[in-house]
């Protein structure tokens, strides 16, 4: 008992206590003396004016390589083009049908069949085939580059960290941040948005390879050794082959990276492709015109995966009558199908020269008077919606609940009595995890509460620093927590910081209300399969579907302003939130859960004292990529009108500043990397839940 | 129908090159270099790709080849430094980012005139915003603080709700509400996309809206909108004045030594707010191809553009 009680008052615990006295004094200071409320103007440095001056200085200097590449690629880009488009599309669905039917048997036929029939009779054809001719020239470039990025980490164990951190600048970075420097460099038109691409995509391959190469077993490089392969022999012969199907899974996912990818940089122009209908689309706020193309991409995204992925799994994986035909042949039958096509369109230009040409059929503009007439009778409830989350969880959020509490809304104000009784619950929370040997959470506790009274925007930067810190060193270590302090630094320097607060800010509600939305469905999906189903293929096309095309229901739905861009990224990052809750709840063991019930826990109980307790690190992953779906969509949200780092990217690329929209973008990605980081380390110190006791 | 169409369209060319046969000689010099296709830019409206593809049919008339590419709007700008294109034949002055300025001010691209879309630019109003704001279209009644509430949002409370030019775009509404000390919150909306979005949504659910909007524009065809009287301003300072804005069209540096016919052409080149209505709404609302509702205006307004071809030609 008495070591208990000194414990409680140990040097670790009293430390811990100083993080919310701190912020308390900040808090207190930054309303005496104004620079700690708020960062002084005159004390950031001009980080983009430099980056532009540097900019400046390389560009012309690489601008003859960069051309000779851009008219290189420009040239296979054209002549690609055309070989596609001058082939009639029967003999193309054939063709594919064919290498669909080797790949996944009558099934994959089926779908490549509809899918396929979809984008002509939606009048798409030429569009898909100039989009499909980017992604096939962008992907060798991704593969290539991934394979010997992944190849040089694995060979100089040297540069594994700095080349990680360098894909995570890659995936993260919004595109729309560096399109300007790569239209200088490139010149306008489509090859741009191909090095997009291919950069984007490159990150997947190299992922898997590196990954592929270092879990080959140690038996079988032994064996090598024994054997006395030499170094390079050994890389040839044993660790290449047998990272094979890793390497397979890398080309997979980098064509879906670049397939995601080309809508966006379509943004453009100069090609015309699916992207240009989509944006074409947002433009005229019609959902039915982004839906018709949004789905084509969706469509040529589903085929392209199942058939690399039947091709790559090989024999091993399928059996049937249609894996007995070998790969060759089946390839020189479809080549042999796109040369008749050829021919035929020699034989009878016209004839086909029209089927190219078909018009759309299929109309969806239903949609749209759909949607307007769902709003024009159901518009005060959608309203109520928004102004229920607003006054409840957006504003205090962001103003804190000094600012937010009204009469009008909640009912009462924050008079000093109640700012009292919200303190002493704050304090009596605390007292109880300190009293339990907790003083981190009772830290925690503290900080929280200064922090939802204060709200995020009028949060005083000295404070923020401090609280990010404390955080990343509990969860990491002093390293992580110095990179950390660093990135908001650069945010301060850099003038950007109340933009990033704001995107912050926008991130955590979209996530809090996925986690709430998407972690319910999760947890009923896995208990009800017909459910799971069902969702199933709404997520596929949620997260396939250009993310552009959010925007329009969540306009119409929401009206302009932040809560459109909260629902827009709400939408687009709820698909991981349901994903990792039905797998990590499926994931825990029946024998657990029939142990729960013989002692006789109640459904419930079983649900919320058993099986999300012990899906915890699957939860807490999920979370991590909500997080990570919610930052990529930011930038794209900023079309909605919102006020934060997408925002002024969107604005540096009206303005043609790289240098505004490179240093937005690297307080983007620092903000994604940070928070990926602490969500992962924090999965894994639940996955050891005992390591710390 | 259509190949008949064109062969008519053939024969008259033929007739008119016949009777300006004895000056055949001279056309081919101002003509320049009318082997290499003038690229056009097609921007993500249906207005100005009616604009870009009369702009092109015409100078195909002229005996040019012309080329379409789309471009984003502000992409554009790269692709008009670098060559990949050769005109934008309408630009919006209100929406121009910083590149235009400074490569005008290089003298990499060269503005040549006014299309003449006369067009219209302001603060308008739903049907239903009438009913809680009686005294409009006069700027006054948005002083009232009954109208001004019944705009508001949560998010402007208490100050009513004007939805208004993304913020990249540059807009003087901010400042002229602040000069009339207006009880409104401008919000910016983000896109062109974001504008009509909220319009339309508002007309369906029949619900009050105050947003700053321009004509011509497809959707006018279909919705209706009312136009408030601005408060009278200065119209020589855009910063604090909201005025209907000036729609040019621009060249390409060198393109007038380059395609001395088709400058001339372009300099005279006029499109008015009616007939690009009047297209936009079979294209966009019967879903005809532009194509060829291009080429039937074409067909149809010899006498607006027969002057400017002849000109050009001298």
């Amino acid at each position: 008992m008495k070591s208990h009680i000194a414990n409680l008052f140990s040097p670790a615990a009293i430390r811990a206590l100083a993080v919310p006295g701190a912020i308390l004094l900040c808090v207190v200071a930054g309303a005496k003396w104004n620079w700690i409320a708020q960062f002084p103007d005159d004390w950031t440095l001009p980080v983009a004016a430099g980056i532009n001056v540097i900019l400046n200085s390389i560009i012309p200097n690489i601008l003859p390589l960069t051309s000779t590449v851009s008219h290189a690629l420009g040239t296979m880009l054209g002549s690609l083009v055309a070989t596609l488009q001058f082939l009639p599309w029967p003999a193309v669905v054939l063709a594919v049908m064919l290498i669909g039917f080797k790949a996944g048997g009558l099934r994959l036929l089926a779908l490549c069949l509809c899918a396929l029939s979809y984008i002509v009779l939606a009048g798409f054809w030429r569009q898909s085939m100039a989009t499909l001719s980017l992604v096939i020239l962008a992907v060798p470039i991704s593969v290539l580059g991934g394979f010997l990025l992944g190849l040089g980490a694995f060979l100089l164990p040297w540069v594994r960290r700095p080349i990680e951190l360098l894909f995570d600048f890659m995936q993260t970075f919004p595109a729309f941040a560096y399109l300007i420097p790569l239209l200088l460099l490139f010149g306008f038109g489509p090859i741009a948005g191909l090095v997009a691409t291919a950069i984007y995509a490159i990150p997947p391959m190299a992922r898997c390879m590196l990954s592929g190469l270092t879990q080959v077993p140690r038996e079988l490089v032994e064996v090598g050794d024994m054997t006395g392969c030499t170094p390079l022999q050994r890389l040839l012969w044993v660790e290449l082959p047998s990272a094979k199907p890793m390497m397979m899974i890398g080309i997979n996912q980098t064509t879906m990276a670049a397939l995601s990818m080309v809508i966006t940089a379509s943004i453009i122009g100069g090609f015309d492709d699916i992207g240009w209908a989509v944006l074409s689309g947002l433009r005229q706020a019609d959902l039915g015109k982004s839906l018709l193309s949004g789905l084509v991409i969706v469509l040529i995204s589903i085929i392209t995966d199942r058939i690399t992925a039947g091709i790559f799994a090989g024999r091993r994986a399928q059996n049937g009558w249609h894996m007995r035909w070998g790969t060759a042949p089946v390839l020189l039958a479809a080549a042999a199908i796109l040369g008749m096509g050829a021919l035929s369109r020699w034989a009878a230009p016209d004839l086909v020269q029209g089927l190219n040409e078909t018009r759309g059929v299929i109309d969806l503009s239903v949609v749209n008077s759909a949607v307007l007439g769902f709003v024009g009778r159901y518009g005060h409830i959608l309203d109520a919606l928004k102004s229920g989350i607003l006054y409840y969880l957006v504003l205090p959020l962001r103003l804190g609940l000094s600012g937010a509490v009204l009469p009008t809304t909640w009912g009462f104000a924050m008079t000093p009595p109640v700012t009292a009784f919200y303190a002493a619950v704050a304090l009596l929370l605390a007292i109880r995890q300190w009293a339990k040997g907790n003083p981190g959470g009772a830290a925690g506790t503290l900080s929280l509460a200064i922090l939802l009274f204060i709200g995020l925007v009028g949060f005083p930067w000295p404070a923020a620093i401090l609280l990010v810190m404390w955080c990343a060193l509990r969860v990491s270590g002093p390293k992580f927590a110095f990179f950390a302090g660093a990135s908001l630094g650069f945010a301060l320097l850099s003038g950007l910081w109340i933009p990033f607060v704001k995107s912050l800010y926008l991130v955590g509600v979209s996530v809090a209300l996925c986690a709430l939305v998407g972690g319910l469905l999760g947890m009923l999906a896995a208990h009800n399969s017909w459910l799971s189903a069902g969702l199933r293929p709404i997520n596929d096309a949620l997260q396939t579907m250009p993310q552009f095309v959010f925007l329009i229901p969540a306009l119409m739905f929401f009206k302009v302003g932040e809560f459109a861009g909260l629902i827009a990224i709400s939408l687009y990052a709820i698909v991981p939130a349901i994903r990792y809750t039905e797998a990590g709840l499926r994931a825990v063991p029946a024998t657990i859960l029939e142990t729960a019930r013989q002692l006789g826990c109640t459904p419930a109980q079983s649900n919320l004292l058993v099986q999300v307790p012990l899906a915890r690190p699957a939860l807490l992953l999920g979370l991590n990529q909500t997080v990570m779906a919610a930052i990529t969509m930011l930038p794209i949200a900023a079309t909605v009108g919102t006020a934060e780092l997408g925002q002024q990217i969107y604005i540096s690329l009206g303005k043609a500043d790289a240098g505004l929209g490179i240093t937005a973008g690297i307080v983007f990605c620092l903000t994604a990397i940070n928070l990926d980081r602490m969500l992962r380390a924090a999965a894994e110190r639940c996955a050891t839940p005992d390591q710390d006791k | 129908m259509r190949r008949v169409r064109s062969i008519y369209l053939a024969a008259g060319l033929s007739v008119t090159a016949l009777l300006s046969w004895p000056c055949a000689a001279a056309l081919s010099a101002p003509l320049g270099d009318s082997s290499e296709p003038i690229k056009i830019a097609l921007n993500e409206w249906t207005g100005q790709n009616i604009t870009a593809r009369v702009a092109g049919q015409l100078l195909e008339k002229l005996g040019y080849r012309v080329q379409y590419v789309t471009a984003g709007s502000f992409p554009q700008w790269i692709g008009m430094q670098d060559g990949s294109l050769d005109m934008t034949p309408e630009l919006w002055t209100n929406n121009l980012g910083d590149i235009y300025p400074k490569l005008l001010a290089e003298k990499k691209v060269e503005p040549v005139g006014d299309l003449g879309l006369n067009a219209r630019d302001g603060w308008a109003y739903t049907d239903a915003t009438l009913a809680i704001c009686p005294g409009l279209p006069d700027w006054k009644a948005l002083l009232e603080p009954s109208c001004a509430a019944a705009l508001a949002t949560a998010e402007t409370l208490p100050n009513g709700r004007l939805v208004d030019y993304p913020a990249d775009w540059g807009t003087a509404s901010a400042n002229e509400i602040e000069d009339f000390k207006l009880p409104l919150t401008a919000v910016p909306a983000g896109s062109e996309g974001a504008l009509v979005a909220e319009l339309q949504s508002a007309i369906a659910a029949e619900k009050p809206l105050l947003l700053r909007f321009w004509a011509p524009h497809w959707l006018l065809a279909q919705a209706k909108l009312n136009w408030v009287e601005m408060p009278p301003c200065d119209p020589n300072d855009g910063a604090r004045c909201v005025l209907p804005s000036p729609v040019i069209k621009v060249v390409r540096a060198g393109f007038g030594d380059k395609w001395p016919a088709a400058y001339s052409f372009m300099k005279q080149y006029q499109l008015s707010a009616e007939d690009q209505q009047v297209m936009m709404m079979e294209i966009d609302q019967n879903h005809r191809e532009i194509g060829s509702v291009v080429s039937r205006w074409v067909a149809d307004n010899a006498a607006k553009w027969n002057p400017w071809i002849e000109d050009a030609k001298k």
